[in-house]
C-alpha cells in the first residue's frame, strides 16, 4: 500500500508484501495485506477483534507462516521458522497471553529467553541489565518473586522487559495498556518514545482511538482482514478512522460519541437508591489471603444495594481477584462477614452461593468461564447443569430443552456461532464472553458480581456487554463490577471504590473524583488523608 | 538465523505435520492400525517370514468364520472393560493404570461364590456384585491416598497391581484353592456360570454384561448431570469448581466405577470363559495377565469413547485370536509374540501426532547447535590469522 511512498529500498526496516493468510479451518485471517515499517516510527495496528490485527503481528513475529505472500526485509526476503529466529533478527512481539514459567522469577524467566543450548545461563548479569532496563523504561516489577505470583499487569511488564532486553529492532505490542494504570501507560508511552527516537520501528496493536492518536505516527487500519486505511496520524480525524474500523455509517448517536471520544458514555441511574440499612450484598471487615500467604483483602467493609452498580477501580492486583473469588465461594477468607440478602455466603461452596441468587462474571474466561472442548450447549449450562430444566429424572440431561435455552441465548446475546454443538474453544473473545454473561444473567439474580466483564473485546462486543448490566442494574439487580478499565467503572458505576493494597482509599460517587485524584489513589499516592 | 525463503523441505515437513495433527480422530486410529499391521509386515518380512500368507491366516482366524468370530468376542468381552477403567478416570482427569490390579482382586472375589449356593441367575449377578465391589474398593484405596495425603495417582495403581497380582496368586494357591486340583482355584459352580452363547466356542453370556456396562458408561458420561460434572471436572478442574461441581466427587466417582468395570472385567473371565470357570494359580494366573495393561491400549486407539472401545476391542481381541491361528499356518509359521509386535506398534502410532510437533522444534535445537559451532570455528579462524 504505501510501496511507492518508501523513499529508498533501505528506507525501511521490513515489509510484508501482499500476505494472505487461510487458517486450516478455512478461515480467511488476511487478505493480500501489505505494511511497510520504517525505524523512527510507531504504527498503530487498529481493528476490531477478529479484524486480522494479530495474525498478521504473528507472521511478522514468526509465529505463523503466510500462506501467500512475503516479508522482506532491505536484504531479500526472509521467513522465520519461529519467534525464535525472528528475535534474533530483531523482531519481538509482546503477547496479550504471556509466555512466562510460572514458578521461575522475572530474572530467570528473562534469563531462560536468552538461553542457548550448552551456554551458561547468566543471572546476575540478566539481574544487572534488567535494573537498567527498568530504570530507563519505568516499567517496575519485583524481580525476586515467581511470576505466577505477580498480578497481570506486572507479568506483563516482564513480558515487556524481556523482549526489550533482546535488543530488538522492531517491537509488536499487543493492546499493552490494558492491564495498565494511567500512570504506567503514561510512562510506558513515554519510553516506547524514547526508543523511536532511538531508530526502533513500533506496532501497537490496540482498539482505543485514544492511543492512537496520542502516541502513533501511522494508523494502519484493518477490516475482516482487508487492509482499508493507512494514514499519518496527524492527518487521520477521529471520526474518519472510527469509520474505517467499523466499516458502516455509526447507527446510534451513542455509539458514535463513544467511538469518536473513546469516552463511554455515563450512565447513571436515574431512580434515588435507598441507601439505609444493609445492601443486597452487603461486606464487612473482609480480610482475604492471597496466593502466596500475603494479605491481599485488607479489611474491606461495603454494601451493594438493589439497582445500582458499585464500581471498583484500582490496579490489578491490588486485591480485586482475592475479593471476587471470596465473594463467588473460590477462596476462603480469613476473616470478616458477608451476606447477601441477610444470608452468609462466606464459607460455602460456589453452588450454595448461586442458589442465593449469585451470578459470576470471571476474570479469567478462558480458565474460569468456560469449559474451552465442551460444546456450547453443554457451557452453557455450567453452575446451572443441576436445575430441573436441564436435568430431568433419574439425573439424565434435558439436550433438547438445552439446545432450545442456548438458541434463545444466541439470539438474546448475539452470539456468533454455527450452532449449540460449535465447541467454545471456535468462537471469537467476545462471543466468548458473550456466552458467559448471558448463562450468567439467565440465572436471574439478584447479585452480579463482573469481574473484567469487557476485557480484550471489541468495541462492539463491549458496549453490548456493558448495555446488558446497565440494564440489569435498571432491572433493580444489585451489581459489583470490578474492573481496570477505569473509563468503564467511572461511567458505569453509581459509587466508585479505589482500591489500593487490599483497602478502599475511597468510597464516592463518580463525579466527585476528577482524573487527577483517580490516578493517585490508585498509585497508593494520596493515602487515606481524606477520611 | 532466518533461512532466507523456504526450503521446498520444510514445507513439506510441515505439511506433513497438518496433515497428522488435523486428523480426524477416528481416522487417526485407523490409520495407526494400518501402520501397526505395515510394521509388523516389514518385520515378518526381515525375518523370513511371509507377511502375506501370516495376515491372511491371522484374519481368517480371526473374522474367518462363526467359530472364530465366536473367539474374537469372547476376547473382547474383558478388554472392553478394563478399557473404560482408564477411559472413564481420565475423562475425570485421572491416569488410573491400576485396571490390571483391580481386574485381580475382581477375579478372585468373584470365585467366593463356590462357597454358597443360590438360585441360578441370582448366583451370577451376586458373582458380578463380588466383583465390582472387590474392583471398586481396591481402587479407591489409591483415590483416597491421593485426596488425603496427594499420592500421585499413577505411582499408587502401579504399586497396588503388585500388591493385587501377589496378593491374588496368595489366594489362588493357598485359600480358595480346588482341593483335588491345587493349580487352580474352585471352579464356578453351574449355577453362577455365564452359559456358552456359541456351542462349541468359549463365547458366553458374560460379553452382555461388558456391552451393557460399555453402553452405561456412554450414557452416563453424556446424559447425565454425574456425567457431566465428570467431564467438566476432568477437562477443566477450575472451570468446574466455578460451575459448582465438587471434582473430589466426581475423581471417587471415576474410580469408583473404573474398579466396578475392572472388577467386572476379572469376573468375566472367572464366570464366563468356558470349559474350567476357574482361575489358574500355577503359571501365575495366566488368564487374566496383562489384561488390565491391554485395556490400555484398547482405550487409546478408542479414543476413550465407550462405543469406540467397543469396535477397538473387538480389533484387539481380533489380533490375539488370529494370532493363534496364525502360529499354526503355511510352512513357515509365525510366532505369536508376533501380535504383540504389532499391538505395541499400534500403540506408538497413536502418539505419534504429539511426535511429530516435536519436530521443528528438535530441528531448531539442531540448527542452533550448529549454528554456535560455526561461530565457535570462525572466531577460531580469526583469533589465529
Amino acid at each position: 500500500m504505501s510501496d511507492q511512498s518508501a523513499p529508498s529500498r533501505n528506507g525501511f526496516f521490513l515489509r510484508a508484501e501482499r500476505i494472505t493468510k487461510v487458517y486450516s479451518d478455512g478461515t480467511v485471517a488476511l487478505k493480500e495485506a501489505s505494511l511497510e515499517l520504517r525505524p523512527n516510527e510507531i504504527v498503530g495496528l487498529l481493528g476490531e477483534n477478529g479484524a486480522g490485527k494479530t495474525t498478521l503481528t504473528k507472521i511478522l513475529s514468526g509465529l505463523l507462516p503466510p500462506t501467500k505472500g512475503r516479508v522482506v526485509s532491505p536484504k531479500g526476503a526472509v521467513r522465520f521458522g519461529s519467534p525464535r529466529e525472528a528475535l534474533d533478527f530483531g523482531i519481538g512481539m509482546v503477547h496479550q497471553h504471556f509466555a512466562l514459567v510460572g514458578t521461575f522469577t522475572a530474572v530467570e524467566n528473562v534469563a531462560l529467553s536468552h538461553e542457548r543450548p550448552f551456554r551458561r545461563i547468566r543471572i546476575e548479569e540478566t539481574r544487572r541489565k534488567l535494573e537498567r532496563l527498568i530504570e530507563e523504561s519505568g516499567l517496575r516489577v519485583p524481580l525476586g518473586v515467581p511470576v505466577e505470583k505477580l498480578a497481570v499487569g506486572e507479568q506483563q511488564r516482564v513480558e515487556i522487559l524481556k523482549v526489550l532486553s533482546r535488543d530488538v529492532d522492531l517491537l509488536i505490542l499487543d493492546e499493552p495498556t490494558s492491564v495498565l494504570t494511567p500512570l504506567e501507560v503514561d510512562e510506558l508511552f513515554a519510553f516506547l518514545r524514547r526508543l523511536r527516537d532511538q531508530g526502533k520501528s513500533i506496532i501497537l496493536i490496540t482498539h482505543k482511538l485514544k492511543e492512537v492518536g496520542s502516541i502513533t505516527d501511522r494508523v494502519v487500519v484493518l477490516r475482516r482482514g482487508e487492509m482499508v486505511g493507512d494514514v499519518k496520524t496527524s492527518e487521520a480525524s477521529v471520526e474518519q478512522l472510527a469509520r474505517l474500523m467499523v466499516g458502516q455509517e455509526i447507527e446510534k448517536e451513542a455509539d458514535a460519541v463513544e467511538l469518536k471520544t473513546d469516552e463511554i458514555p455515563r450512565a447513571a441511574s436515574r431512580r434515588e437508591i435507598d441507601r439505609s440499612g444493609d445492601g443486597v450484598l452487603h461486606v464487612e471487615n473482609l480480610v482475604v489471603k492471597g496466593n502466596t500467604g500475603e494479605t491481599a483483602v485488607d479489611g474491606v467493609t461495603f454494601d451493594v444495594y438493589a439497582g445500582e452498580i458499585f464500581g471498583v477501580a484500582g490496579v490489578e492486583g491490588n486485591g480485586q481477584t482475592e475479593l471476587v473469588e471470596s465473594l463467588a465461594g473460590l477462596r476462603v477468607p480469613v476473616s470478616g462477614a458477608a451476606t447477601i440478602n441477610g444470608e452468609n455466603i462466606l464459607g460455602l461452596d460456589p453452588r450454595q452461593i448461586y442458589r442465593l441468587g449469585v451470578a459470576h462474571i470471571p476474570e479469567d474466561r478462558w480458565e474460569l468461564g468456560l469449559v474451552l472442548p465442551f460444546t456450547l450447549a453443554e457451557n452453557a449450562i455450567l453452575g446451572v447443569h443441576r436445575w430441573e430444566e436441564f436435568r430431568g429424572p433419574l439425573g439424565l440431561m434435558r439436550w433438547g430443552r438445552i439446545g432450545q435455552h442456548v438458541r434463545r441465548l444466541m439470539e438474546r446475546f448475539d452470539i456468533q456461532a454455527t450452532g449449540p454443538n460449535a465447541p467454545a474453544k471456535s468462537l471469537s473473545g467476545g462471543n466468548q464472553q458473550k456466552l458467559i454473561v448471558g448463562r450468567e444473567l439467565a440465572k436471574d439474580p439478584a447479585v452480579i458480581i463482573a469481574a473484567q466483564p469487557t476485557r480484550g473485546l471489541d468495541v462492539g462486543a463491549a458496549h453490548y456487554i456493558r448495555q446488558t448490566l446497565v440494564e440489569m442494574r435498571d432491572r433493580g439487580r444489585a451489581i459489583l463490577l470490578v474492573s481496570a478499565d477505569l473509563d468503564e467503572v467511572l461511567a458505569h458505576a453509581d459509587r466508585v471504590a479505589i482500591m489500593y493494597a487490599g483497602r478502599f482509599v475511597e468510597v464516592c460517587p463518580p463525579d466527585d473524583l476528577d482524573r487527577q485524584r483517580i490516578g493517585m489513589l490508585m498509585g497508593g499516592a494520596a493515602g487515606r488523608e481524606t477520611e | 538465523m532466518s533461512s532466507v525463503e523456504s526450503s521446498a523441505q520444510s514445507r513439506w515437513l510441515r505439511g506433513i505435520r497438518r496433515t497428522v495433527t488435523g486428523l480426524h480422530p477416528v481416522s487417526e486410529s485407523l490409520l495407526a492400525a494400518v501402520v501397526g499391521l505395515l510394521v509388523g509386515a516389514v518385520l515378518m518380512y526381515i525375518y523370513g517370514f511371509d507377511p502375506w500368507r501370516a495376515y491372511v491366516g491371522l484374519i481368517k482366524g480371526a473374522f474367518g468364520g462363526s467359530y472364530e468370530l465366536a473367539s474374537t468376542i469372547s476376547r473382547a468381552t474383558p478388554l472392553v472393560l478394563t478399557a473404560l477403567t482408564f477411559s472413564i478416570c481420565l475423562r475425570a482427569g485421572m491416569f488410573n493404570i491400576g485396571a490390571e490390579g483391580q481386574m485381580y482382586m475382581g477375579g478372585i472375589a468373584s470365585v467366593l461364590v463356590a462357597y454358597f449356593v443360590l438360585p441360578r441367575g441370582l448366583h451370577q449377578i451376586v458373582g458380578l456384585l463380588f466383583a465390582a465391589f472387590a474392583g471398586a474398593a481396591w481402587s479407591l484405596v489409591p483415590a483416597f491416598l491421593k485426596l488425603t495425603r496427594g499420592v500421585h495417582e499413577v505411582i499408587s495403581t502401579i504399586m497396588f497391581n503388585w500388591i493385587a497380582r501377589w496378593l491374588a496368586l496368595y489366594l489362588a494357591i493357598f485359600v480358595v484353592v480346588d482341593p483335588r486340583r491345587p493349580e487352580k482355584t474352585l471352579s464356578i459352580p453351574i449355577s453362577a456360570r455365564f452359559p456358552v452363547l456359541v456351542r462349541g466356542t468359549d463365547l458366553s453370556y458374560a460379553v452382555f454384561v461388558s456391552v451393557a456396562f460399555a453402553l452405561a458408561m456412554y450414557f452416563l458420561l453424556w446424559h447425565t448431570a454425574i456425567g457431566y460434572e465428570v467431564r467438566a471436572a476432568g477437562l477443566n478442574p477450575s472451570a468446574a469448581r466455578y460451575g459448582g461441581i465438587r471434582s473430589k466427587r466426581t475423581m471417587l466417582l471415576s474410580f469408583v466405577l473404573g474398579g466396578v468395570a475392572a472388577g467386572l472385567a476379572g469376573a468375566s473371565i472367572v464366570m464366563g470363559l468356558p470349559p474350567t470357570y476357574a482361575i489358574y494359580g500355577g503359571g501365575g494366573l495366566p488368564q487374566l495377565m496383562n489384561l488390565g495393561f491391554d485395556g490400555m491400549a484398547v482405550a487409546m486407539v478408542g479414543r476413550n469413547h465407550p462405543i469406540g472401545i467397543l469396535v477397538a476391542a473387538v480389533f484387539f481381541g481380533g489380533l490375539n485370536a488370529g494370532g493363534r491361528v496364525m502360529q499354526f499356518y503355511g510352512a513357515n509359521p509365525v510366532p505369536l509374540e508376533m501380535v504383540r509386535v504389532v499391538m505395541g506398534a499400534i500403540v506408538l502410532t497413536m502418539s505419534v501426532p504429539e511426535l511429530i510437533r516435536l519436530f521443528p522444534m528438535i530441528r531448531r535445537r539442531g540448527e542452533d547447535l550448529f549454528g554456535i559451532l560455526r561461530r565457535a570455528r570462525r572466531t577460531e579462524r580469526r583469533e589465529s590469522a
